[in-house]
């Protein structure tokens, strides 16, 4: 599969991306913005998954079409490999990536220098944006997981977990 | 003289040399003068609030940039005032020092003026500037919730940042 695209330009390309959808189109409704990018995120998994399983047979089960996912969907995209992957065996994953690609850049304020909040209040506040502005740079992979899974005939429910940056783990829930 | 690099962090940071805190302060502006970022790891002596301070230093190296490049005796053109050139073209002043300290200076062509203070023994620092400047670009221009123009608040930059300056020679 030959051509290439500088990574800085994809970058750059999903930042604006994000940042066009939550500040400009759906400016203070960042649910709505949301399910936007993950629906972005959706039809691109949705053609990923065809061109990066041209070759293969059908897959066995759940367990095999995750276990592609992990390792050769994710090294496709990310040039590595999910480090962790639990199941509960009733259809439900965690893929935990140690080095997010698209988060390893991402850092917050060190410190928040509003004089005016009152130190109760302040860190949690300025916790919370910062969650909420790297949450809403999860959309787009985790409608990558969800479209390449339901190309492959696993319709399911995906969300993100951001407790440790870099880290982050997918939660993939499959509908029965 | 070729500015961009390749990989990830590039160049790789210049080995150092000797050890210790040798850097004494960094300032970062931008093409409109906007202190991006200030840092100080060693500095016994304020004068001024931080304002004029800033101001102050923004002035200098505008003049001394524009002082250098109408002294040079080998070169007939005039040069545009202010515009940032690529480095290596044109007349462009890297470092002045005195018997107390060395002031370091690198331009980048998008304006970007990184200016380091170090110990008065210290050597040429162009290939230092210059990781500095690769820094900014991986963490801090490459941070999604970073916005250009503004002061520069990314705790990744921050912390690589000191953990470099304490290695340079």
């Amino acid at each position: 599969m030959g051509r290439e695209v500088s990574e800085s330009c994809v970058d750059s390309l999903l930042t604006e991306m994000v940042s066009s959808y939550c500040d400009r189109f759906y400016a203070n409704k960042p649910e709505l913005a949301a399910r936007r990018i993950e629906a972005i995120g959706f039809q691109v998994g949705h053609q990923l998954s065809e061109r990066y399983t041209m070759e293969r047979p059908r897959f066995s089960d759940n367990l095999e079409a995750i276990k592609f996912i992990c390792k050769d969907f994710w090294s496709e995209l990310f040039k590595k490999q999910i480090d962790n992957l639990k199941t509960n065996h009733k259809g439900t994953f965690v893929l935990q990536d140690n080095r997010f690609r698209w988060l390893a850049r991402m850092s917050i304020d060190p410190s928040s220098e509003d004089g005016d909040l009152s130190q109760d209040n302040s860190a949690p506040v300025t916790e919370n944006k910062a969650a909420q502005a790297t949450s809403m740079h999860l959309y787009f992979p985790c409608g990558i997981i969800r479209g390449a899974l339901s190309n492959l005939g696993i319709p399911c429910a995906v969300s993100a977990d951001i407790s440790s940056l870099p880290a982050c783990s997918f939660v993939v829930r499959i509908k029965a | 003289m070729q500015f961009f690099g390749g990989s990830e962090i590039s160049p790789s940071p210049p080995a150092p040399t000797a050890s210790g805190n040798n850097a004494h302060m960094i300032y970062v502006f931008n093409r409109n003068g906007v202190c991006l970022l200030y840092r100080e790891w060693n500095r016994p002596l304020h004068t001024l609030n931080q304002q004029q301070d800033h101001k102050l230093m923004f002035g200098l190296l505008f003049s001394l940039k524009s002082l250098t490049a109408k002294m040079d005796p080998t070169s007939a053109e005039k040069g545009n005032l202010g515009v940032p050139q690529l480095p290596g073209q044109g007349c462009s002043f890297h470092s002045f020092r005195t018997n107390t300290y060395k002031l370091s200076f690198m331009e980048s062509p998008s304006g970007i003026k990184i200016i380091l203070v170090t110990h008065p023994r210290t050597g040429d620092l162009r290939e230092s500037l210059k990781y500095i400047y690769n820094l900014y670009v991986e963490y801090v221009v490459k941070n999604p919730i970073y916005t250009p123009g503004t002061p520069i608040r990314c705790e990744l930059f921050n912390t690589t940042l000191d953990q470099y300056a304490r290695s340079i020679a």
